[in-house]
């Protein structure tokens, strides 16, 4: 069993350069260095955007307004306009956050700079952002239903409680494997490929990757969508 | 090391195997959406979305085996 987790331990630090910097005893990885970059990126744009807010959008402010839009629409068809505007930011956070971070392997010289990489691509980001998402559903089950959130645990029949309770357990679980499965091994086979022939050839891996990068996002975004309406669904 | 070769194969297996299944499901799947996305064009959207959301329940299966395969070649020294 040891040794298992020192292999998943390797696996998930394959390619893990050395911490870029320690604050106050912290390491500091360059995943962490990345996500500080995509935070930047996005409140800076998010800022540069909504500074001078006009009626007549044009530009950024209209790029911006349509992410917007589309996300509301397609939250709408998964839980109802009502719901999907009460927890639009959460889940709309966490599209464009996955999102931006899945194509921070685009960046040239991504993986060769030492501050630079694709977060998704470590265990710790993907169970960290699953994690949110479990907390978040519990929380507004909670808050929408009160003690009686409880009660979903013992149906249909009581006896069938462990396993409900191993169900709230593996959704966080497969959320975290599928996103950092899919990012990191499109990295390794991009990574491989590129060692191999370094001219052309990955370039199929590199369109394969946006094409993930976009659809992985999209995967987390809806079954976040989907648990938060299954929890805070009324029985009527 | 023969060791080493052992873990190799079950490497090679482990991601080999745990492709074949959920291959198999996601032609399935695919297949009568794209059926019904022909039959219906107008519910194209709505098949889409439930299309994505199977698609990712197999696909899952098959990071799992990755994942194993990933873990098997860790071992190797």
């Amino acid at each position: 069993m040891n040794k298992l987790f020192v292999g998943i331990a390797n696996a998930a630090e394959a390619g893990h350069h050395a911490p870029v910097a320690t604050i106050f005893g912290i390491e500091i990885s360059s995943y962490t260095t990345s996500m500080w970059l995509v935070m930047a990126l996005l409140i800076g744009v998010s800022f540069l955007a909504t500074r001078d807010l006009k009626w007549f959008a044009s530009g950024l402010q209209n790029f911006l307004e349509l992410v917007v839009e589309k996300l509301l629409n397609f939250l709408s068809e998964v839980m109802g306009e009502e719901k999907a505007r009460k927890y639009f930011p959460y889940l709309a956070t966490v599209f464009i956050f996955i999102l931006v971070m899945n194509y921070c392997s685009l960046l040239p010289g991504s993986g060769t700079i030492s501050w630079l990489t694709t977060p998704t691509s470590t265990l710790s980001v993907t169970v960290g952002l699953a994690l949110c998402t479990f907390s978040v559903t519990h929380f507004f089950g909670i808050k929408e239903k009160g003690l009686s959130y409880f009660k979903h645990f013992f149906q249909p029949y009581p006896f069938l409680f462990p396993l409900n309770i191993v169900e709230e357990i593996v959704k966080p679980l497969s959320l975290s494997l599928r996103l950092f499965g899919n990012i990191f091994g499109e990295k390794m086979i991009g990574m491989t490929l590129f060692s191999m022939i370094p001219l052309i050839v990955p370039l199929p891996a590199y369109f394969l990757g946006i094409l993930f990068g976009a659809i992985q996002a999209y995967v987390f975004t809806l079954l976040s969508a989907i648990y938060i309406h299954t929890a805070t669904d009324g029985h009527h | 090391m023969p060791l080493n070769g052992i873990i190799a194969i079950a490497a090679a297996l482990a991601i080999g195997l745990s492709t074949i299944g959920p291959g198999l499901g996601q032609g399935k799947a695919a297949s009568s959406a794209m059926e019904a996305m022909g039959r219906q064009p107008e519910a194209a959207g709505e098949i889409r979305t439930s299309l994505i959301l199977a698609l990712a329940f197999m696909e899952a299966l098959t990071i799992f085996g990755l994942l194993i395969a990933f873990m098997l070649v860790g071992n190797i020294n």
